[in-house]
């Protein structure tokens, strides 16, 4: 293409051409998803494992070990992505922004339930199961809705589903127990990244 | 009849535009691949835009690379949309 005059005819044909180019689909590959996804799994079973064998809670504090691991590891492989693609859309910002707050969010519910134990002395911190069931199937929903990919839309409602029988058994009083509830926030972890994140790079690989 | 936008009606410098008004932004690379131009015709071009305010060019680094990143202004949008219903007449459309 060159610096060069053109007819109107011409004018509409390199709009039209180039927003025909833009609109390309670009589908980020699936590693920041499956990051996320391994990790989680991984902390579930280590915490499972020791809770198992030593019987100390305290070992739930290696949660905290997923918003510093992967928030740095998510903060590298974005900067990957922008810069192979080389282009920011909406679409980017939008899902960016809403994987920002809701990644954000747990630090202000762990602040939340450590205030509440400080003050009236009880045990909130069953809100932290429920937390990432609830708010991260969400915005995966919406990233699904966002760039019209099922699998997120369907991963996102597996962990939603398991979410809301996570609140319903705190609001009822039963006991999440490590024994059944690890599995199922291991499988929610593996429905709502793990299988997406594959799919996702098989589809990145083909296009 | 009102005259055409001698600054947009320009073959590269119309593809840029067109390009920036449907991303948020773009990086040089990316502009390059996408209208098939050299890097020094691309530089020139986006120099005259900047230049009357229609992008705003950033010059910055990602990791350890530099990146020339390049937006679409308020004023290149109300430009812009300004050439199209000027085309629009000249094409009777």
């Amino acid at each position: 293409m060159e610096d060069r005059k053109l007819t109107e005819k011409e004018s509409l044909e390199v709009i039209t051409s180039m927003i025909a180019r833009t609109k390309e689909r670009y589908l980020d590959d699936g590693n920041i998803l499956l990051m996320w996804g391994y990790l989680a799994v991984f902390i579930a079973i280590l915490v499972w494992v020791l809770l198992a064998i030593t019987r100390q809670s305290a070992w739930n504090f290696l949660w905290f070990m997923m918003p510093l691991v992967g928030g740095v590891a998510t903060r590298a492989m974005s900067r990957k992505q922008l810069r192979e693609r080389g282009v920011r859309t909406f679409t980017d910002r939008a899902t960016s922004e809403l994987w920002a707050i809701a990644g954000s969010s747990p630090i202000w519910v762990a602040v939340v339930c450590l205030i509440l134990q400080c003050l009236t002395g009880n045990d909130c911190w069953g809100a932290m199961l429920a937390y990432p069931l609830i708010v991260v199937p969400f915005a995966e929903i919406a990233q699904g809705i966002l760039i019209k990919e099922d699998s997120l839309i369907m991963g996102g409602l597996t962990g939603l589903l398991i979410g809301i029988l996570t609140i319903c058994c705190i609001a009822g009083g039963i006991v999440l127990h490590a024994n059944w509830f690890q599995p199922l926030f291991i499988l929610a972890f593996v429905a709502m990244m793990i299988v997406p994140g594959h799919i996702l790079n098989r589809k990145a690989k083909r296009e | 009849m009102k005259e055409l936008n001698p600054l947009l009606h320009s073959q590269l410098r119309l593809a840029i535009m067109s390009i920036l008004m449907n991303v948020e932004e773009a990086d040089f690379v990316y502009l390059k691949e996408k209208t098939e131009s050299t890097a020094g015709n691309l530089s020139v071009q986006l120099d005259k835009l900047s230049s009357a305010g229609y992008i705003s060019v950033e010059k910055g680094m990602l990791g350890k690379r530099p990146r020339t990143t390049c937006s679409i202004t308020s004023e290149g949008q109300r430009a812009f949309e300004e050439y199209v219903e000027v085309l629009k007449t000249y094409l009777n459309l």
